[in-house]
């Protein structure tokens, strides 16, 4: 299994200035990836490209050395989680929303009982009260730790977080370094966490733009 | 029964005396509401006069082609002011598809009442045909602006929602699956609303009409109930399917929404 940016550059608009200039990077199963960089620099604008929601200007992404269109970028998908940094569920108590993403037919098999969601979530640092609580009423904190259990359960080979820490403390942290990291997996992450650097296996900057 | 008592065009102009009631309060509240007013008064005045010549003359030779022509004509119209009333643009692939998604939903609810409920000899008697189409048309027109604006505009604020579900495995209408839901309940609703209250809180037009052209009551309510149930379904039935067809339209192949086609 393996991802390539092949010197990517990419603009929001034709005559705007890129935001990513010649950006190429190599991940492979066991690889855990942080990128990081000033506000605006174009961290989770690579994972949107990745992910076929925004189109290089140059360059090639290839998912196991095909090119990144229609059907590969649907394999991609299929094989993919993505932890965006505000999570939205929609409306609804979580144990309604929480399994939405488990009723596509790419995930039907994986579907885990509500015991097991539970003792996820504890195991992350959540009260199992909130199961029965609004979505939209959870806090920032609480929103990311559901999205990280979801990211486990979905039990993906690539996983794409965007600042998956940003909200936790070093319990949770630790926690979340003992489900997600596997040798198996493609974790691609932006962050700015000196603890998630430190797991790392590869660490990209990207430039501020001028 | 009462002999129906025609409305001489000096009766219907002492009738406009009564817009200066609204008129007055509205100046009041200075809503700027007054101009509107007038053009809105004027263009239903004109457009009603226009459709009741016109449908003396469609009554008169009662030819179903023409009547088929003037569907098609009053679906356009529909078409165009669905997207005008909501927060789309006028693209091609929104005009071809609510216009189809319309046409196919009148067709069908036509054909279902006109021939199996009223069971009539000639399937596209003006009579029956044009008034009945009328009726539905103008709510499929308020469901559709609901539904549509609703389905588009929640996918747009919900860009990262949207994106979470097609990057976690899920196939085009997965990911559509919870806006088309919201869409759909949203523009039910109106209709759900009025057929709950229906003859309680208000009497409706086409039965009013024919109760004031000589009907009994009960003839004006069983055509009523049908109209309803025409209603309901031909506006469920033309939301789905123009959603449907504008969502295979309006979105690339790595299924992004395409630009331009919200108004913003």
């Amino acid at each position: 299994m393996e991802i390539k940016f092949s010197n990517i550059y990419f603009a929001y608009g034709e005559n705007k200035a890129p935001i990513l200039r010649d950006f190429s990077l190599t991940a492979k199963a066991g690889d855990v990836i942080c990128i990081k960089g000033a506000s605006g620099s174009g961290k989770t604008t690579l994972f949107k490209l990745l992910l076929g929601f925004e189109y290089p200007t140059k360059g090639k992404i290839t998912f196991n050395d095909k090119e990144l269109k229609s059907t590969q970028l649907t394999q991609l998908r299929k094989q993919s989680t993505w932890l965006p940094q505000d999570l939205n569920l929609g409306e609804g108590k979580l144990k309604e929303v929480f399994y939405y993403p488990f009723s596509f037919k790419a995930n039907e098999v994986i579907r885990p009982g509500e015991e097991y969601v539970l003792t996820t979530f504890e195991a992350l640092g959540l009260n199992k009260n909130i199961w029965d609580e609004e979505f939209k009423n959870l806090s920032t904190g609480q929103r990311q730790r559901v999205g990280l259990a979801l990211c486990h359960l979905l039990s993906k080979d690539i996983m794409l977080l965007d600042e998956p820490t940003s909200a936790l403390d070093q319990r949770s942290k630790e926690r979340v370094e003992k489900l997600l990291f596997d040798k198996e997996k493609i974790i691609i992450s932006t962050s700015h966490d000196p603890w998630w650097l430190e797991r790392c296996t590869q660490i990209v900057e990207l430039e501020p733009t001028s | 029964m009462m002999e129906i008592i025609d409305l001489t065009w000096t009766q219907l102009a002492i009738g406009l005396a009564i817009l200066i009631l609204p008129a007055i309060i509205l100046r009041k509240f200075k809503t700027g509401l007054l101009t509107k007013v007038g053009v809105a008064v004027v263009r239903m005045i004109l457009q009603l006069l226009f459709v009741g010549y016109y449908l003396e003359y469609l009554f008169k030779y009662d030819n179903p082609w023409i009547n088929v022509a003037w569907i098609v004509v009053m679906v356009i119209v529909a078409d165009f002011s669905t997207i005008d009333r909501s927060d789309l643009r006028r693209k091609k692939s929104l005009i071809i598809s609510i216009f189809a998604a319309t046409f196919i939903g009148i067709l069908i609810v036509d054909f279902f009442f006109l021939r199996f409920v009223i069971q009539l000899p000639n399937i596209l008697a003006a009579q029956y045909t044009i008034p009945i189409t009328g009726m539905v048309l103008g709510n499929c027109l308020r469901s559709n602006v609901i539904g549509i604006n609703d389905f588009y505009y929640s996918i747009d604020q919900n860009l990262e929602r949207y994106r979470f579900y097609l990057a976690n495995g899920a196939k085009h209408n997965e990911a559509l699956f919870p806006f088309f839901q919201k869409a759909l309940i949203k523009a039910a609703n109106p209709t759900l609303a009025a057929m709950a209250t229906i003859g309680l809180v208000s009497l409706p037009g086409m039965m009013t009409g024919q109760i004031l052209s000589g009907s009994s009551p009960l003839i004006a309510i069983k055509y009523q109930i049908m109209i309803m149930l025409a209603i309901f379904s031909g506006t469920i039935l033309c939301v789905y399917l123009a959603i449907f067809f504008s969502s295979k339209l309006v979105f690339d192949k790595n299924h992004n929404l395409k630009h331009g086609i919200l108004k913003k």
